[in-house]
């Protein structure tokens, strides 16, 4: 019966991050936490595939002392444990960083006949992770995973590319790469939610894992991230005379250079 | 215990819920509090003051733990005119003394610091998950059901809220009627901490709460204004009868009301950050049902209709906190689920909150006359324009213009009948 990992990331939920307008700057400070959007869908595929063959899953991230916030939450989706690495470095982490890590604390685990990722986090979506681990563990990557099925140590994954879908088998031990069209992750039922508080979770110290400082300092910096303002141009055409709204409308979009 | 059996389940993460949760908990029950919302407070909407003395009553000195916004000190009533308005102010520093009298909250915040405390004092919390039945094992409520699922407890106790799904499965009482509710529209508007205290003469941490009528263009309502730390809660609540036939949009008479010149003055140059709708009741006493419990299910907070509105003064919060602290203290005191209802009913008088609404039973007829909410806050604005007015000419005689004033507005049979209706209704 398999056994399954899913690295996921603790984001901040975008919708209440706010812009401030004068500068353009993030104002995060209401902010909650969440499970990274495309990371549930990992979760979720790996709680049907061990709903329907037997196995175990479990879950791992890295993160900022944050990341404890989402234990229970992560429990209440499948996973039999989980296991996590709560350092500030986590902060200013990229791609690079955070796959050593994971791979790391993945080896120490060891084990496991298929790591599930996300197609990419649902903050920085720089989808890194996944094939930097799989390389780090000298594992096959299989990536934009729209569907897969897992028999024994075969792994058969449709891949769905620009404007093609690949088929493809490898055996396991694999890192999947899910698409977030892959499956709609189900709401935590009561019993899971309640349930989820009573399931193990571990912590894995950053210092255990015997990574050296120049290996967990990031080469991509972060210099500033900036909210994007789509400027409109606040036109309205209140004429009573619908008729000539819209040829005001169409004159205006003709001389935007729309055709 | 096993694990879908719990000594009690209690049904919504707001106070009621919360306090009773809590007090159960301390006291070495095993709890289950279920919140439909992500969160706890995450589907509140409310206007914002807590009367302290509830939660002083829960535990002594717990007000301090939460997050409170302001101390109220200053109490304003205001009367809107067109483009005029008459505020009357009352501050009283005694107010905010020792224990301050009550406190401007954001529930988003207090709900979730509560059920925080509920878990810290060792109640299982499940936020998420929404009930929408009961189980039933001959005749006697059992446990609740979400979705699919089951969960058992010798006692449920319904904090669901103003629309209790679970008191009408219970067959307790019917939906909520159209006349004994409010709506309640509500934004909030950021404006930094310094602005607010100025606008309103504040002290760092002291706060203004605001009752103002002549707002709703006539409708049965009024509007609400407290101050909060870095914020602003602005809200009108009316009859939603009324409203429907009114034609306007409730949201576009929250608009005007917004820019009407007084109000504008107090929030320009904030920014609406939240904005939410809700249900309130407004019977006051006569809009309690007359069964709050069966064996095995106890009504507590909103779903129970608790509710004052003197026109002044606006209760809820602090009498849902109270009710869920009876309910706790009835399934404590009771040795089978069959002893707790009238137990409940016992506590309720004795924490005193049926004796408040009792008080104030009638309340609501006196804005049941139509003309409290536009006439009179109009006949208040012209009676003081015609007495500050000076533009050289030769004024009326005062009571002549007074007398001219008041007639254009009400008749003087109307004005009697009122009168003896307000009077009764005290």
């Amino acid at each position: 019966m398999p056994n399954l990992l899913v690295c996921y990331k603790w984001t901040l939920d975008e919708q209440d991050i706010k812009i401030n307008p004068a500068d353009l700057s993030l104002d995060s400070s209401r902010a909650k936490g969440k499970i990274s959007d495309f990371d549930r869908m990992a979760l979720e595929e790996a709680a049907q595939i061990v709903e329907k063959q037997g196995g175990a899953v479990d879950a791992l991230s890295y993160g900022t002392p944050a990341v404890k916030q989402s234990l229970k939450d992560v429990l209440s989706r499948g996973p039999n444990k989980v296991y996590y690495i709560a350092d500030a470095s986590a902060e200013i982490a990229d791609g690079a960083v955070t796959a050593k890590v994971l791979a790391a604390a993945a080896r120490k685990l060891g084990g496991y006949d298929l790591i599930l990722v996300g197609e990419g986090s649902s903050d920085a979506f720089n989808q890194q992770t996944g094939p930097r681990l799989a390389a780090l563990l000298g594992l096959p990557c299989v990536s934009f995973v729209a569907k897969m099925t897992l028999e024994g140590n075969t792994l058969t994954a449709t891949r769905k590319l620009a404007d093609c879908t690949e088929q493809v088998t490898v055996t396991t031990p694999a890192v999947v790469q899910v698409l977030s069209e892959i499956n709609k992750p189900r709401i935590p039922s009561m019993k899971q939610v309640l349930g989820a508080s009573k399931k193990p979770s571990g912590e894995i110290k950053l210092a255990d894992l015997g990574l050296s400082p120049q290996e967990l300092a990031p080469k991509a910096v972060r210099k500033s991230v900036k909210g994007f303002v789509m400027s409109r141009k606040n036109v309205i055409y209140k004429e009573s005379n619908a008729e000539a709204n819209v040829q005001k409308l169409v004159a205006s979009l003709a001389a935007e250079g729309l055709r | 215990m096993s694990d879908d059996k719990f000594d009690v389940i209690v049904v919504g993460g707001g106070p009621a819920g919360c306090a009773c949760a809590y007090t159960l908990a301390k006291q070495g029950k095993s709890v289950l509090l279920l919140e439909r919302g992500n969160s706890a407070g995450s589907k509140n909407v409310s206007g914002g003051r807590l009367y302290t003395y509830a939660l002083e009553l829960v535990e002594p000195g717990m007000y301090q733990r939460a997050p409170l916004q302001r101390k109220i000190v200053r109490e304003q009533i205001m009367m809107l005119g067109e483009g005029s308005a008459m505020t009357l102010d009352y501050v009283d520093y005694g107010f905010g003394e020792e224990v301050p009298q009550s406190y401007s909250v954001v529930r988003a915040s207090l709900d979730e610091w509560f059920a925080a405390e509920v878990e810290a004092q060792g109640a299982m919390v499940g936020a998420g998950i929404l009930v929408d039945g009961l189980v039933e094992k001959g005749g006697k409520i059992v446990g609740i059901r979400a979705g699919e699922e089951e969960m058992y407890a010798d006692v449920v106790v319904a904090a669901d809220g103003v629309n209790s799904l679970l008191g009408q499965k219970a067959g307790l009482f019917p939906d909520v009627k159209q006349h004994a509710v409010g709506i309640g529209v509500k934004e909030t508007i950021e404006l930094p901490d310094e602005v607010i205290s100025q606008r309103f003469a504040l002290k760092a941490g002291e706060g203004a709460a605001r009752v103002a009528l002549g707002c709703t263009e006539g409708i049965s309502g009024g509007a609400f204004l407290y101050t909060n730390q870095g914020s602003i809660s602005l809200g009108i609540v009316f009859n939603p009868e009324q409203a429907a036939k009114h034609g306007r949009q409730i949201q576009d008479i929250f608009q005007d009301f917004k820019t009407h010149p007084a109000i504008l003055a107090l929030i320009e140059g904030g920014t609406s950050v939240e904005y939410g709708a809700h249900l309130v009741p407004e019977m006051g006493f006569h809009g309690i049902p007359q069964r709050l419990h069966r064996e095995g299910m106890l009504v507590v907070g909103d779903a129970a209709q608790f509710g004052i509105n003197t026109g002044l003064i606006i209760r809820g919060m602090d009498l849902a906190i109270v009710s869920g602290l009876a309910a706790a203290r009835a399934i404590l005191a009771s040795s089978s689920p069959a002893e707790a209802g009238p137990l409940y009913m016992r506590q309720l008088e004795e924490l005193l909150l049926l004796p408040n609404m009792k008080v104030y039973a009638n309340f609501h007829n006196i804005f049941a006359m139509p003309r409290v909410f536009q006439q009179y806050p109009q006949l208040a604005n012209q009676a003081l324009q015609f007495l500050f007015r000076v533009d050289g000419k030769v004024p009326e005689p005062m009571a002549k213009g007074l007398l001219r004033i008041l007639k254009s507005n009400v008749s003087f049979g109307q004005l009697a009948a009122d009168g003896w209706k307000a009077y009764r209704s005290l």
